[in-house]
């Protein structure tokens, strides 16, 4: 077993090291909002979306990353014209899913040729990260932390009565517009880490097993970074052990950590 | 003597924890018609859970002359699901059992009757959710009138009705009773409690189950309506207006 | 026309044709989430159907047993939110199930597990689809007036003598049993159009149940058949190819005006 001290002394980790700390503190407090917000089929949906335009864009010189976010931010425009409804996975979002990922594996093997990049764009990638991919994930966490600060108790009160906040004054539509946006460009700088299918792993897991700590939303907010660095760490520590990429043990220690947290509290209440 | 048509003793009911409504015991006799008064949540709707056999009783006993027939206000139906006023009729030979052939041509006649009954013969093919708030009603009570049950219970079935039929509604009522069935009707119209047999008044437990002349005073109608009644007319009969909380507003009468 | 793409077209069309009629009490029971996250949560049945070199059926099918649990435990937290709660039990299944097939000794090709493989389907795969399309089209049958009534109104059902629970009991089981079936075809991911996509076409041009499902289930028939040709002349992956000639008719269905 090689030593976890590797992650930070280790040269070609050192991409992956940062990256996860990077969205660790996003993924921590964007995780929060979107289970308060009840928004977690809106991150997963939003991040599987992009697949084919990352597809395409990898294969022909475009920066994946631009593809993406035009990809995921026309996704929240067109949920948040549909308005509430439109934040339900209706019929027409499941096809469309569907189609975007049926779409970008056609791309992927047939078009492009590209069969290895699906892997690494559905799952992640350890090694392949790259400074544009850092300089994303920095911006995410600095928005997200201004964000809180500035939107946090408008988010909050919307979030425990969404048809009164209007009338105490709250800038109801333009928080909302704000934070599927945010959740939109997050998804995006998530997913050269942990791919496109599992970025519930970064922006729904931690925020849910915190949920289950936490009695206040400062608390929530703290635990779901401490909980989304440690998952993240370990993570990566289980990707390059076993020569995967990051995307799975993620998901699958952040799923087992809500797992065990349900099972205790429920036994403490 | 008249058999007993719908019958409980000392019932209490629940949904698990403590009961919700209990000390009901009223007996109902074939053809007799009977008003199901009280505020929301204070037990209408649990009482005909419980003689349609969804909710064991928590205490006491409840039995009813055959399988009652249910109909519940339209909001509870699908209004898309794609079936037509005739569909609906025919849903009532399921009580005939073996539901897993095909209807056969003596349901289907008896679904036209029915309709006919309830004056929706010309929109046997019209869908169902484009059927006006009273005509589903009707088809509602269509199905009810196919199953053929010796016991029916109507959830506010004239709430929210156009005038033409609740009147088509009330005269099927009429002919019901003729035919020696039972009818158990839940309203928000104290009024309206007038015109049947008996009236029963729920609010959490029984308060008062007897005529309308008997039961219907101020000092019942406060028991079981608490703050949601007004009363409109100190002397003479009590006129009394009752609150409701959602979707209609007051109800006058008279 | 070979061999293998004659019996790939076999097994959309027994399977597709199945799911396409289900697919209408799919809609009408707002169970196309439920269906989505039962069919990425097996995942990890299918690679380990794959690991222990058992049929890829068994392995749906036992994974979607699973997955059900877990979700249906999930869900169960209030603190959580039912949203939430199924979000939690999909990404775990399908990081587990992707961390398992990607471990360096795996012989299955994730891909096709994810998306499908018709091309590859074997005997087994084939007397399932057929048992599939008989004994579910032979049960879709014998309860259509049950879950008519349970759909429309599932009050009033349970006065007509009828059971609401056990008939969306029996929906749910045929809804996994299509599942595990048509994953073989058309992949963990894709596998939800088959069963969404043919209703959403169709339902704005026939006035029935009756009609809805079987004009669903001719619509999934030909998609498959066009999806598998049109993979053959195209050189392109063939359950990918299935999928979006099916989200293709969703789309045109849906477009197309309806009739008065």
């Amino acid at each position: 077993m090689p030593s976890p001290l590797d992650l930070a002394d280790l040269p070609f980790l050192r991409e992956a090291f940062v990256e996860i700390l990077l969205l660790g503190a996003a993924g921590g407090l964007l995780s929060a909002w979107i289970v308060l917000r009840r928004l977690a089929f809106f991150s997963h949906a939003a991040g599987s979306a992009t697949f084919p335009g990352l597809v395409a864009a990898d294969a022909s010189g475009i920066s994946p990353t631009v593809a993406g976010l035009a990809v995921a931010l026309g996704y929240a425009g067109g949920v948040e014209r549909a308005g509430r409804a439109g934040r339900e996975h209706g019929e027409a979002t499941a096809l469309l899913l569907v189609a975007a990922l049926a779409g970008g594996v056609i791309l992927a093997s047939d078009v492009f040729e590209s069969g290895a990049a699906v892997d690494r764009l559905l799952f992640g990638t350890l090694l392949g990260l790259g400074p544009g991919d850092l300089v994303l994930s920095a911006v995410v966490a600095v928005l997200a932390a201004l964000a809180s600060v500035a939107l946090g108790r408008t988010w909050a009160a919307i979030a425990f009565d969404p048809d009164s906040a209007p009338a105490l004054g709250l800038p109801a539509a333009t928080a909302d517009r704000l934070l599927l946006g945010l959740v939109a460009v997050a998804a995006v700088a998530a997913i050269p880490a942990v791919g496109a299918l599992l970025v519930a792993a970064v922006y729904v897991l931690p925020g849910a097993a915190a949920r289950l700590l936490a009695r206040s939303v400062p608390a929530l907010l703290a635990w779901s970074v401490a909980l989304a660095l440690a998952e993240g760490l370990a993570g990566l520590y289980v990707a390059y052990w076993l020569d995967l990429p990051p995307g799975p043990p993620v998901a699958v220690l952040g799923a087992t950590v809500y797992a065990v947290l349900a099972l205790a509290t429920l036994r403490i209440r | 003597m008249s058999e007993r048509a719908v019958f409980a003793q000392d019932l209490a009911v629940g949904y698990g924890g403590p009961p919700v409504l209990r000390e009901v015991s009223f007996a109902v006799a074939a053809g007799q018609t009977v008003c199901v008064l009280g505020p929301n949540g204070g037990g209408k709707t649990t009482l005909f859970r419980a003689l349609l056999g969804e909710l064991e009783p928590a205490d006491g006993t409840v039995s009813v002359s055959g399988r009652p027939a249910y109909v519940a206000q339209t909001e509870r139906t699908r209004l898309d699901f794609p079936v037509s006023a005739f569909d609906v009729a025919l849903m009532g030979t399921l009580a005939r059992g073996r539901w897993w052939l095909p209807p056969r041509p003596d349901d289907r006649a008896a679904a036209r009757r029915a309709l006919g009954r309830v004056g929706l013969a010309d929109q046997a093919e019209v869908p169902f959710g484009e059927l006006s708030g009273g005509q589903r009603q009707r088809a509602l009570l269509a199905r009810a009138l196919v199953q053929d049950a010796r016991v029916l219970l109507l959830d506010e079935p004239l709430s929210g009705v156009d005038p033409a039929s609740a009147g088509l509604i009330d005269s099927v009522f009429a002919d019901l009773r003729g035919e020696g069935r039972a009818l158990l009707v839940s309203s928000h119209d104290v009024e309206s409690a007038r015109g049947f047999d008996l009236v029963l008044c729920l609010h959490r437990r029984q308060v008062a189950f007897g005529p309308p002349g008997e039961v219907l005073h101020r000092a019942t109608l406060e028991a079981t309506y608490g703050r949601e009644l007004i009363v409109l007319d100190e002397a003479g009969p009590a006129r009394a207006v009752t609150v409701q909380h959602h979707e209609h507003g007051p109800h006058e009468e008279r | 026309m070979s061999g293998i793409e004659l019996r790939a077209m076999l097994e959309v069309v027994l399977a597709g044709g199945f799911c396409g009629a289900l697919g209408f009490w799919v809609l009408s029971e707002r169970l196309a989430y439920g269906a989505e996250s039962l069919s990425h949560g097996l995942l990890p049945g299918l690679v380990l159907a794959g690991l222990a070199g058992a049929p890829l059926l068994v392995g749906a099918a036992g994974g979607a047993v699973a997955a059900a649990a877990l979700i249906a435990l999930a869900v169960r937290d209030p603190r959580a939110g039912p949203d939430t709660g199924t979000a939690v039990a999909v990404t775990g299944l399908v990081g587990l199930g992707s961390l398992l097939a990607l471990a360096p000794d795996a012989p299955q090709r994730l891909e096709e597990l994810l998306f499908g493989d018709p091309l590859g389907a074997t005997d087994t795969d084939l007397v399932a689809a057929a048992v599939l399309l008989a004994a579910g089209g032979a049960a879709l049958a014998s309860l259509h007036r049950p879950l008519v009534a349970t759909s429309f109104d599932a009050a009033g059902a349970g006065a007509l003598g009828l059971r609401p629970a056990l008939v969306r009991l029996a929906l749910l089981a045929m809804l996994a049993a299509a599942i595990a079936v048509a994953v073989q075809g058309l992949g963990a991911l894709l596998v939800l159009a088959v069963l969404v996509a043919p209703p959403v076409a169709v339902r704005r041009h026939v006035r029935t149940p009756a009609a809805t499902m079987l004009a669903g289930a001719v619509v999934a028939a030909l998609a498959g058949v066009l999806g598998i040709q049109l993979s053959s002349l195209a050189g392109t992956a063939a359950g990918a190819s299935v999928a979006l000639v099916l989200c293709a008719a969703a789309a045109a269905g849906a477009a197309l005006p309806a009739r008065a």
